[in-house]
Protein backbone atom coordinates (compact mmCIF):
# COMPACT_ATOMS: atom_id res chain seq x y z
CA UNK A 1 0.00 0.00 0.00
CA UNK A 2 3.07 2.24 0.33
CA UNK A 3 2.77 3.66 -3.17
CA UNK A 4 -0.71 5.01 -2.43
CA UNK A 5 0.60 7.41 0.13
CA UNK A 6 2.54 9.22 -2.55
CA UNK A 7 -0.49 10.09 -4.65
CA UNK A 8 -2.59 8.43 -7.25
CA UNK A 9 -5.24 9.10 -9.78
CA UNK A 10 -8.62 7.58 -10.53
CA UNK A 11 -8.67 7.68 -14.30
CA UNK A 12 -11.89 7.30 -16.23
CA UNK A 13 -11.50 4.35 -18.53
CA UNK A 14 -14.89 4.19 -20.19
CA UNK A 15 -18.46 5.42 -19.86
CA UNK A 16 -21.09 2.81 -20.68
CA UNK A 17 -24.44 3.94 -21.96
CA UNK A 18 -27.42 1.76 -22.70
CA UNK A 19 -29.77 1.78 -19.74
CA UNK A 20 -32.68 4.13 -20.27
CA UNK A 21 -33.21 4.81 -16.57
CA UNK A 22 -31.13 5.08 -13.41
CA UNK A 23 -28.60 2.31 -12.83
CA UNK A 24 -29.08 0.89 -9.36
CA UNK A 25 -26.39 -1.66 -8.94
CA UNK A 26 -23.66 -3.65 -10.66
CA UNK A 27 -21.70 -6.82 -10.01
CA UNK A 28 -18.42 -8.09 -11.45
CA UNK A 29 -18.38 -11.74 -12.44
CA UNK A 30 -15.85 -13.23 -9.99
CA UNK A 31 -14.75 -15.87 -12.50
CA UNK A 32 -13.53 -13.31 -15.01
CA UNK A 33 -10.58 -10.95 -15.35
CA UNK A 34 -7.83 -13.54 -15.01
CA UNK A 35 -6.26 -16.39 -17.01
CA UNK A 36 -7.15 -14.60 -20.21
CA UNK A 37 -10.90 -14.56 -19.48
CA UNK A 38 -12.26 -11.11 -20.38
CA UNK A 39 -13.78 -9.03 -17.60
CA UNK A 40 -17.56 -9.33 -17.34
CA UNK A 41 -20.00 -7.49 -15.12
CA UNK A 42 -23.77 -7.13 -14.87
CA UNK A 43 -25.74 -3.96 -14.23
CA UNK A 44 -29.39 -3.49 -13.33
CA UNK A 45 -31.67 -0.54 -13.73
CA UNK A 46 -34.96 1.25 -13.29
CA UNK A 47 -35.57 0.40 -16.97
CA UNK A 48 -36.46 -3.16 -15.75
CA UNK A 49 -33.51 -4.74 -17.54
CA UNK A 50 -30.20 -6.27 -16.64
CA UNK A 51 -27.25 -5.74 -18.96
CA UNK A 52 -24.18 -7.93 -19.26
CA UNK A 53 -21.01 -6.08 -20.23
CA UNK A 54 -17.90 -7.83 -21.52
CA UNK A 55 -14.46 -6.45 -22.17
CA UNK A 56 -13.08 -6.86 -25.67
CA UNK A 57 -9.60 -8.27 -25.20
CA UNK A 58 -8.17 -6.54 -28.27
CA UNK A 59 -9.57 -3.03 -27.74
CA UNK A 60 -9.81 -3.20 -23.95
CA UNK A 61 -13.24 -1.61 -24.13
CA UNK A 62 -16.46 -2.97 -22.68
CA UNK A 63 -19.47 -3.66 -24.82
CA UNK A 64 -23.00 -4.72 -23.99
CA UNK A 65 -23.14 -8.44 -24.59
CA UNK A 66 -26.67 -9.19 -23.51
CA UNK A 67 -29.82 -7.45 -22.32
CA UNK A 68 -31.92 -9.53 -19.94
CA UNK A 69 -35.43 -8.21 -20.28
CA UNK A 70 -39.03 -9.37 -20.38
CA UNK A 71 -38.71 -11.17 -17.06
CA UNK A 72 -38.87 -8.47 -14.44
CA UNK A 73 -41.88 -6.20 -14.69
CA UNK A 74 -40.49 -3.44 -12.49
CA UNK A 75 -37.14 -1.89 -11.46
CA UNK A 76 -34.29 -4.36 -11.02
CA UNK A 77 -32.67 -3.15 -7.82
CA UNK A 78 -29.78 -5.53 -7.24
CA UNK A 79 -27.78 -8.29 -8.91
CA UNK A 80 -25.21 -10.84 -7.73
CA UNK A 81 -23.12 -13.56 -9.38
CA UNK A 82 -22.73 -16.95 -7.77
CA UNK A 83 -19.12 -17.62 -6.67
CA UNK A 84 -18.56 -19.82 -9.72
CA UNK A 85 -19.79 -17.04 -11.98
CA UNK A 86 -22.26 -19.40 -13.65
CA UNK A 87 -25.46 -18.04 -12.15
CA UNK A 88 -26.70 -14.47 -11.84
CA UNK A 89 -29.39 -13.57 -9.32
CA UNK A 90 -31.43 -10.39 -9.85
CA UNK A 91 -33.77 -8.81 -7.28
CA UNK A 92 -36.65 -6.70 -8.47
CA UNK A 93 -39.36 -4.38 -7.21
CA UNK A 94 -41.80 -6.82 -8.84
CA UNK A 95 -41.40 -8.92 -5.64
CA UNK A 96 -39.42 -11.66 -7.36
CA UNK A 97 -35.81 -12.72 -7.59
CA UNK A 98 -34.75 -14.27 -10.89
CA UNK A 99 -31.91 -16.72 -11.41
CA UNK A 100 -30.14 -16.61 -14.77
CA UNK A 101 -27.81 -19.22 -16.16
CA UNK A 102 -25.15 -18.54 -18.75
CA UNK A 103 -25.75 -21.17 -21.42
CA UNK A 104 -23.12 -20.78 -24.09
CA UNK A 105 -23.19 -17.00 -23.93
CA UNK A 106 -26.97 -16.74 -23.74
CA UNK A 107 -28.62 -15.97 -20.45
CA UNK A 108 -31.67 -18.02 -19.59
CA UNK A 109 -33.97 -17.38 -16.66
CA UNK A 110 -33.90 -20.78 -14.96
CA UNK A 111 -35.77 -20.01 -11.78
CA UNK A 112 -37.92 -17.35 -10.15
CA UNK A 113 -38.05 -17.02 -6.38
CA UNK A 114 -41.34 -15.78 -5.06
CA UNK A 115 -42.15 -15.11 -1.46
CA UNK A 116 -41.55 -11.47 -0.63
CA UNK A 117 -44.73 -9.46 -0.26
CA UNK A 118 -43.40 -6.55 -2.29
CA UNK A 119 -40.16 -4.91 -3.51
CA UNK A 120 -37.04 -7.07 -3.22
CA UNK A 121 -34.10 -4.78 -2.56
CA UNK A 122 -30.99 -6.91 -2.43
CA UNK A 123 -29.64 -10.39 -3.12
CA UNK A 124 -26.44 -12.14 -2.02
CA UNK A 125 -24.79 -15.59 -2.43
CA UNK A 126 -22.85 -17.21 0.38
CA UNK A 127 -19.18 -18.15 -0.11
CA UNK A 128 -19.88 -21.70 -1.30
CA UNK A 129 -22.80 -20.74 -3.52
CA UNK A 130 -25.17 -23.09 -1.69
CA UNK A 131 -27.31 -20.40 -0.08
CA UNK A 132 -28.92 -17.24 -1.34
CA UNK A 133 -30.31 -14.40 0.75
CA UNK A 134 -32.84 -11.76 -0.27
CA UNK A 135 -34.39 -8.84 1.58
CA UNK A 136 -36.93 -6.15 0.90
CA UNK A 137 -39.54 -3.64 1.81
CA UNK A 138 -41.61 -6.19 3.71
CA UNK A 139 -38.91 -5.93 6.45
CA UNK A 140 -38.02 -9.58 6.08
CA UNK A 141 -34.89 -11.44 5.05
CA UNK A 142 -35.28 -14.77 3.23
CA UNK A 143 -32.70 -17.52 3.01
CA UNK A 144 -32.92 -19.96 0.10
CA UNK A 145 -31.02 -23.18 -0.47
CA UNK A 146 -29.85 -24.15 -3.93
CA UNK A 147 -31.19 -27.59 -4.85
CA UNK A 148 -30.28 -29.82 -7.76
CA UNK A 149 -31.79 -28.75 -11.07
CA UNK A 150 -31.76 -25.01 -10.35
CA UNK A 151 -34.47 -25.38 -7.74
CA UNK A 152 -34.43 -23.04 -4.76
CA UNK A 153 -36.09 -23.87 -1.49
CA UNK A 154 -36.87 -21.41 1.26
CA UNK A 155 -34.88 -22.32 4.35
CA UNK A 156 -36.00 -19.55 6.64
CA UNK A 157 -37.73 -16.19 6.78
CA UNK A 158 -36.06 -13.82 9.21
CA UNK A 159 -38.02 -11.09 10.86
CA UNK A 160 -36.41 -8.59 13.16
CA UNK A 161 -35.90 -5.39 11.27
CA UNK A 162 -38.62 -2.85 11.95
CA UNK A 163 -38.29 -1.16 8.55
CA UNK A 164 -37.34 -1.72 4.92
CA UNK A 165 -34.20 -3.90 4.66
CA UNK A 166 -31.79 -2.24 2.22
CA UNK A 167 -29.08 -4.83 1.75
CA UNK A 168 -28.09 -8.39 2.61
CA UNK A 169 -24.52 -9.58 2.46
CA UNK A 170 -22.99 -12.93 3.42
CA UNK A 171 -19.72 -13.05 5.29
CA UNK A 172 -16.84 -13.77 2.81
CA UNK A 173 -15.84 -17.06 4.43
CA UNK A 174 -18.53 -18.17 6.89
CA UNK A 175 -22.25 -18.83 6.68
CA UNK A 176 -23.17 -15.74 8.66
CA UNK A 177 -25.56 -13.25 7.11
CA UNK A 178 -25.56 -9.47 7.58
CA UNK A 179 -28.46 -7.15 6.81
CA UNK A 180 -28.81 -3.39 7.05
CA UNK A 181 -31.97 -1.37 7.16
CA UNK A 182 -33.97 1.83 7.11
CA UNK A 183 -34.35 1.16 10.85
CA UNK A 184 -30.71 2.38 11.19
CA UNK A 185 -29.42 -1.00 12.35
CA UNK A 186 -27.26 -3.82 11.06
CA UNK A 187 -28.29 -7.33 12.05
CA UNK A 188 -26.16 -10.46 12.14
CA UNK A 189 -27.89 -13.81 11.50
CA UNK A 190 -26.61 -17.34 11.96
CA UNK A 191 -27.90 -20.91 11.99
CA UNK A 192 -27.93 -21.71 15.67
CA UNK A 193 -28.70 -25.39 15.50
CA UNK A 194 -28.70 -27.91 12.70
CA UNK A 195 -32.33 -27.63 11.68
CA UNK A 196 -32.73 -24.35 9.81
CA UNK A 197 -32.77 -22.47 13.08
CA UNK A 198 -31.64 -19.07 11.82
CA UNK A 199 -31.61 -16.40 14.49
CA UNK A 200 -30.48 -12.83 14.90
CA UNK A 201 -27.34 -13.13 17.00
CA UNK A 202 -26.35 -9.48 17.11
CA UNK A 203 -27.84 -6.08 16.36
CA UNK A 204 -25.51 -3.18 15.72
CA UNK A 205 -27.59 -0.12 16.45
CA UNK A 206 -27.26 3.34 17.84
CA UNK A 207 -26.54 2.00 21.31
CA UNK A 208 -23.42 0.24 19.96
CA UNK A 209 -22.05 3.45 18.39
CA UNK A 210 -24.01 2.56 15.28
CA UNK A 211 -25.59 4.70 12.61
CA UNK A 212 -28.23 7.32 13.34
CA UNK A 213 -29.97 7.02 9.97
CA UNK A 214 -30.61 4.48 7.18
CA UNK A 215 -27.74 2.03 6.66
CA UNK A 216 -27.44 1.57 2.91
CA UNK A 217 -24.61 -0.88 2.39
CA UNK A 218 -21.83 -2.88 3.96
CA UNK A 219 -18.61 -4.46 2.76
CA UNK A 220 -16.01 -6.81 4.25
CA UNK A 221 -12.26 -6.94 3.97
CA UNK A 222 -10.82 -10.10 2.38
CA UNK A 223 -10.21 -11.94 5.63
CA UNK A 224 -13.66 -11.07 6.93
CA UNK A 225 -12.68 -9.69 10.34
CA UNK A 226 -13.52 -6.09 9.45
CA UNK A 227 -16.59 -4.51 7.91
CA UNK A 228 -17.41 -1.02 6.69
CA UNK A 229 -20.99 0.26 6.68
CA UNK A 230 -22.27 3.44 5.05
CA UNK A 231 -25.28 5.50 5.90
CA UNK A 232 -27.63 8.37 5.34
CA UNK A 233 -26.06 9.87 8.49
CA UNK A 234 -23.10 10.89 6.26
CA UNK A 235 -20.62 8.57 7.96
CA UNK A 236 -18.76 5.37 7.20
CA UNK A 237 -18.33 3.09 10.17
CA UNK A 238 -15.74 0.40 10.68
CA UNK A 239 -16.58 -2.70 12.71
CA UNK A 240 -14.28 -5.45 13.85
CA UNK A 241 -14.53 -8.97 15.21
CA UNK A 242 -12.06 -11.32 16.83
CA UNK A 243 -10.82 -13.31 13.83
CA UNK A 244 -9.34 -16.16 15.85
CA UNK A 245 -12.51 -16.68 17.83
CA UNK A 246 -14.51 -16.40 14.63
CA UNK A 247 -12.46 -19.03 12.81
CA UNK A 248 -12.53 -21.48 15.70
CA UNK A 249 -16.25 -21.65 14.92
CA UNK A 250 -17.18 -22.79 18.40
CA UNK A 251 -18.80 -19.59 19.46
CA UNK A 252 -19.95 -16.39 17.86
CA UNK A 253 -17.40 -13.62 17.93
CA UNK A 254 -19.38 -10.41 18.35
CA UNK A 255 -18.70 -7.34 16.25
CA UNK A 256 -17.73 -4.04 17.79
CA UNK A 257 -17.42 -0.51 16.55
CA UNK A 258 -13.84 0.49 15.78
CA UNK A 259 -14.05 3.94 14.22
CA UNK A 260 -16.29 6.37 12.33
CA UNK A 261 -15.20 8.28 9.24
CA UNK A 262 -17.04 11.53 9.59
CA UNK A 263 -16.71 14.94 7.92
CA UNK A 264 -15.84 13.54 4.51
CA UNK A 265 -19.33 13.31 3.04
CA UNK A 266 -22.08 15.91 3.00
CA UNK A 267 -24.75 13.83 1.27
CA UNK A 268 -26.06 10.28 1.73
CA UNK A 269 -23.48 7.53 1.16
CA UNK A 270 -25.19 4.79 -0.85
CA UNK A 271 -22.36 2.38 -1.48
CA UNK A 272 -19.14 1.20 0.07
CA UNK A 273 -16.77 -1.44 -1.27
CA UNK A 274 -13.51 -2.80 0.06
CA UNK A 275 -10.85 -3.85 -2.48
CA UNK A 276 -8.62 -6.89 -2.05
CA UNK A 277 -5.75 -4.53 -1.37
CA UNK A 278 -7.60 -2.68 1.34
CA UNK A 279 -8.75 0.42 -0.51
CA UNK A 280 -12.26 1.45 0.48
CA UNK A 281 -14.38 3.14 -2.17
CA UNK A 282 -17.55 5.08 -1.40
CA UNK A 283 -20.26 6.31 -3.75
CA UNK A 284 -22.58 9.06 -2.60
CA UNK A 285 -25.44 11.37 -3.49
CA UNK A 286 -22.96 14.22 -4.03
CA UNK A 287 -21.89 12.53 -7.32
CA UNK A 288 -18.37 11.94 -5.93
CA UNK A 289 -16.28 8.82 -5.50
CA UNK A 290 -13.96 8.78 -2.52
CA UNK A 291 -11.19 6.32 -1.73
CA UNK A 292 -9.90 5.65 1.77
CA UNK A 293 -6.86 3.70 2.99
CA UNK A 294 -5.54 2.66 6.36
CA UNK A 295 -3.48 5.40 7.96
CA UNK A 296 -0.07 3.86 8.67
CA UNK A 297 0.88 6.75 10.91
CA UNK A 298 -2.04 6.19 13.24
CA UNK A 299 -0.12 3.57 15.22
CA UNK A 300 2.64 6.07 15.91
CA UNK A 301 0.78 9.25 16.66
CA UNK A 302 -2.64 7.89 17.47
CA UNK A 303 -4.28 9.68 14.56
CA UNK A 304 -7.31 8.46 12.62
CA UNK A 305 -7.25 4.80 11.57
CA UNK A 306 -8.25 5.59 8.00
CA UNK A 307 -7.52 8.55 5.77
CA UNK A 308 -8.88 9.92 2.52
CA UNK A 309 -6.75 8.82 -0.41
CA UNK A 310 -8.57 10.79 -3.05
CA UNK A 311 -11.89 12.38 -3.91
CA UNK A 312 -13.15 12.25 -7.48
CA UNK A 313 -15.43 15.25 -7.94
CA UNK A 314 -18.27 15.01 -10.46
CA UNK A 315 -17.57 11.36 -11.10
CA UNK A 316 -21.15 11.23 -12.41
CA UNK A 317 -23.78 13.83 -13.19
CA UNK A 318 -26.13 12.46 -10.57
CA UNK A 319 -26.24 10.27 -7.42
CA UNK A 320 -23.84 7.32 -7.38
CA UNK A 321 -25.75 4.22 -6.33
CA UNK A 322 -23.04 1.61 -6.43
CA UNK A 323 -19.25 1.32 -6.54
CA UNK A 324 -17.59 -2.07 -7.06
CA UNK A 325 -13.94 -3.09 -7.36
CA UNK A 326 -13.13 -5.65 -10.01
CA UNK A 327 -11.71 -9.09 -9.36
CA UNK A 328 -8.44 -10.04 -11.05
CA UNK A 329 -5.14 -8.22 -11.04
CA UNK A 330 -6.13 -4.79 -12.24
CA UNK A 331 -7.31 -1.99 -9.98
CA UNK A 332 -10.58 -1.37 -11.77
CA UNK A 333 -13.57 0.27 -10.17
CA UNK A 334 -17.02 0.42 -11.72
CA UNK A 335 -19.67 2.92 -10.65
CA UNK A 336 -23.40 3.04 -11.38
CA UNK A 337 -25.43 6.21 -11.26
CA UNK A 338 -28.84 7.83 -11.45
CA UNK A 339 -27.57 9.50 -14.62
CA UNK A 340 -28.12 6.15 -16.40
CA UNK A 341 -24.47 5.43 -17.04
CA UNK A 342 -21.86 3.07 -15.70
CA UNK A 343 -18.27 4.18 -15.57
CA UNK A 344 -15.18 2.03 -15.39
CA UNK A 345 -12.21 3.63 -13.63
CA UNK A 346 -8.62 2.58 -13.21
CA UNK A 347 -6.63 3.48 -10.13
CA UNK A 348 -3.14 4.54 -11.19
CA UNK A 349 -0.24 5.42 -8.93
CA UNK A 350 1.57 8.54 -9.97
CA UNK B 1 -81.98 28.77 59.21
CA UNK B 2 -81.38 27.68 55.65
CA UNK B 3 -80.26 30.18 53.09
CA UNK B 4 -83.06 30.74 50.62
CA UNK B 5 -80.51 31.02 47.83
CA UNK B 6 -78.92 27.68 48.69
CA UNK B 7 -80.70 25.64 46.06
CA UNK B 8 -80.01 28.11 43.29
CA UNK B 9 -76.35 28.39 44.29
CA UNK B 10 -75.97 24.66 43.98
CA UNK B 11 -77.87 24.60 40.74
CA UNK B 12 -74.80 24.28 38.55
CA UNK B 13 -73.29 21.54 40.67
CA UNK B 14 -76.51 19.58 40.79
CA UNK B 15 -76.96 19.72 37.08
CA UNK B 16 -73.38 18.71 36.51
CA UNK B 17 -73.84 15.69 38.73
CA UNK B 18 -77.07 14.71 37.04
CA UNK B 19 -75.49 15.02 33.62
CA UNK B 20 -72.48 13.05 34.70
CA UNK B 21 -74.56 10.19 36.07
CA UNK B 22 -76.66 10.08 32.96
CA UNK B 23 -73.60 10.15 30.69
CA UNK B 24 -71.87 7.48 32.73
CA UNK B 25 -74.85 5.19 32.49
CA UNK B 26 -75.18 5.74 28.75
CA UNK B 27 -71.47 5.29 28.22
CA UNK B 28 -71.53 2.02 30.05
CA UNK B 29 -74.31 0.70 27.86
CA UNK B 30 -72.93 1.89 24.49
CA UNK B 31 -69.37 0.93 25.53
CA UNK B 32 -70.47 -2.60 26.28
CA UNK B 33 -72.39 -2.69 23.06
CA UNK B 34 -69.46 -1.44 21.01
CA UNK B 35 -66.94 -3.77 22.57
CA UNK B 36 -69.32 -6.59 21.87
CA UNK B 37 -69.31 -5.57 18.21
CA UNK B 38 -65.51 -5.24 18.11
CA UNK B 39 -65.07 -8.55 19.90
CA UNK B 40 -67.43 -10.20 17.47
CA UNK B 41 -65.58 -8.71 14.50
CA UNK B 42 -62.06 -9.53 15.74
CA UNK B 43 -63.16 -12.95 16.90
CA UNK B 44 -64.63 -13.65 13.52
CA UNK B 45 -61.48 -12.45 11.75
CA UNK B 46 -59.17 -14.54 13.88
CA UNK B 47 -61.39 -17.56 13.56
CA UNK B 48 -61.62 -17.14 9.83
CA UNK B 49 -57.87 -16.85 9.42
CA UNK B 50 -57.19 -19.83 11.66
CA UNK B 51 -59.79 -21.81 9.78
CA UNK B 52 -58.17 -20.86 6.49
CA UNK B 53 -54.80 -22.20 7.65
CA UNK B 54 -56.48 -25.29 9.11
CA UNK B 55 -58.00 -25.99 5.72
CA UNK B 56 -54.68 -25.58 3.91
CA UNK B 57 -52.86 -27.79 6.39
CA UNK B 58 -55.55 -30.47 6.09
CA UNK B 59 -55.32 -30.51 2.30
CA UNK B 60 -51.52 -30.68 2.38
CA UNK B 61 -51.61 -33.38 5.04
CA UNK B 62 -54.04 -35.42 2.94
CA UNK B 63 -51.72 -35.10 -0.03
CA UNK B 64 -48.87 -36.35 2.14
CA UNK B 65 -51.04 -39.23 3.28
CA UNK B 66 -51.45 -40.34 -0.33
CA UNK B 67 -47.82 -39.76 -1.26
CA UNK B 68 -45.50 -39.22 1.72
CA UNK B 69 -42.79 -37.93 -0.60
CA UNK B 70 -44.79 -35.37 -2.52
CA UNK B 71 -43.19 -32.52 -0.55
CA UNK B 72 -39.61 -31.96 0.58
CA UNK B 73 -38.69 -32.75 4.18
CA UNK B 74 -38.40 -29.02 4.87
CA UNK B 75 -41.95 -28.39 3.67
CA UNK B 76 -43.21 -31.37 5.66
CA UNK B 77 -41.68 -29.91 8.81
CA UNK B 78 -43.26 -26.51 8.13
CA UNK B 79 -46.70 -28.08 7.59
CA UNK B 80 -46.35 -29.99 10.84
CA UNK B 81 -45.31 -26.82 12.65
CA UNK B 82 -48.33 -25.00 11.25
CA UNK B 83 -50.54 -27.80 12.49
CA UNK B 84 -49.06 -27.49 15.98
CA UNK B 85 -49.41 -23.73 16.00
CA UNK B 86 -53.10 -23.89 15.08
CA UNK B 87 -53.71 -26.44 17.83
CA UNK B 88 -51.82 -24.27 20.29
CA UNK B 89 -53.71 -21.06 19.48
CA UNK B 90 -55.72 -20.09 22.59
CA UNK B 91 -59.03 -19.43 20.84
CA UNK B 92 -60.97 -19.12 24.09
CA UNK B 93 -58.38 -17.00 25.84
CA UNK B 94 -58.08 -13.76 23.85
CA UNK B 95 -56.11 -12.01 26.57
CA UNK B 96 -53.35 -14.60 26.34
CA UNK B 97 -50.20 -12.71 25.34
CA UNK B 98 -49.14 -15.51 23.02
CA UNK B 99 -51.89 -14.91 20.45
CA UNK B 100 -50.00 -12.37 18.36
CA UNK B 101 -46.80 -14.38 18.43
CA UNK B 102 -48.54 -17.56 17.31
CA UNK B 103 -50.43 -15.78 14.55
CA UNK B 104 -47.21 -14.16 13.28
CA UNK B 105 -45.42 -17.53 13.21
CA UNK B 106 -48.37 -19.08 11.40
CA UNK B 107 -48.38 -16.39 8.72
CA UNK B 108 -44.64 -16.81 8.27
CA UNK B 109 -44.80 -20.59 7.94
CA UNK B 110 -47.67 -20.26 5.52
CA UNK B 111 -45.63 -17.92 3.34
CA UNK B 112 -42.70 -20.32 3.40
CA UNK B 113 -44.79 -23.34 2.43
CA UNK B 114 -46.51 -21.44 -0.39
CA UNK B 115 -43.17 -20.21 -1.70
CA UNK B 116 -41.66 -23.69 -1.62
CA UNK B 117 -44.70 -25.27 -3.29
CA UNK B 118 -44.76 -22.51 -5.92
CA UNK B 119 -48.40 -21.84 -5.19
CA UNK B 120 -50.01 -18.47 -4.92
CA UNK B 121 -52.63 -18.61 -2.24
CA UNK B 122 -53.50 -15.31 -0.67
CA UNK B 123 -55.47 -15.05 2.47
CA UNK B 124 -57.48 -11.90 1.80
CA UNK B 125 -59.23 -11.73 5.13
CA UNK B 126 -56.74 -9.53 6.91
CA UNK B 127 -55.47 -6.26 5.48
CA UNK B 128 -52.00 -6.51 3.99
CA UNK B 129 -49.28 -4.25 5.30
CA UNK B 130 -48.38 -3.41 1.73
CA UNK B 131 -51.58 -1.45 1.18
CA UNK B 132 -50.12 1.65 2.81
CA UNK B 133 -47.71 3.96 1.03
CA UNK B 134 -47.74 1.91 -2.12
CA UNK B 135 -46.01 4.43 -4.34
CA UNK B 136 -42.91 5.09 -2.34
CA UNK B 137 -39.85 3.69 -4.06
CA UNK B 138 -36.29 4.19 -3.02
Amino acid sequence: MENFNEGCELKEFQTLEGHSDRVWSLAWNPATGHSGIPYVFASCSGDKTVRIWEQNLSTGLWGCKAVLDETHTRTVRSCAWSPSGKLLATASFDATTAIWENVGGDFECVSTLEGHENEVKSVSWNASGSLLATCGRDKSVWIWEVQPGNEFECVSVLQGHTQDVKMVQWHPTMDILFSCSYDNSIKVWADEGDSDDWQCIQTLGESNNGHTSTVWALSFNTSGDKMFTCSDDLTLKLWETDSRRMQSGNEFAPWRHLCTLTGYHDRTIFSVHWSREGIIASGAADDCIRLFVENNESLVDGGPLYKLLLKKEKAHNMDINSVQWSPGEKRLLASASDDGTIKVWELLSL
Amino acid sequence: MADIFDSSLNLEETHFKEGYDEGYKDGLITGKDESKQVGLKVGFEVGEELGFYRGCVNVWSSALHVDPNCFSSRVKISIKQMDELIEKYPVLDPENLQVQEIMDSLRLKFKMVCSSLHVKIDYDGYPKSSSDAKDIEF
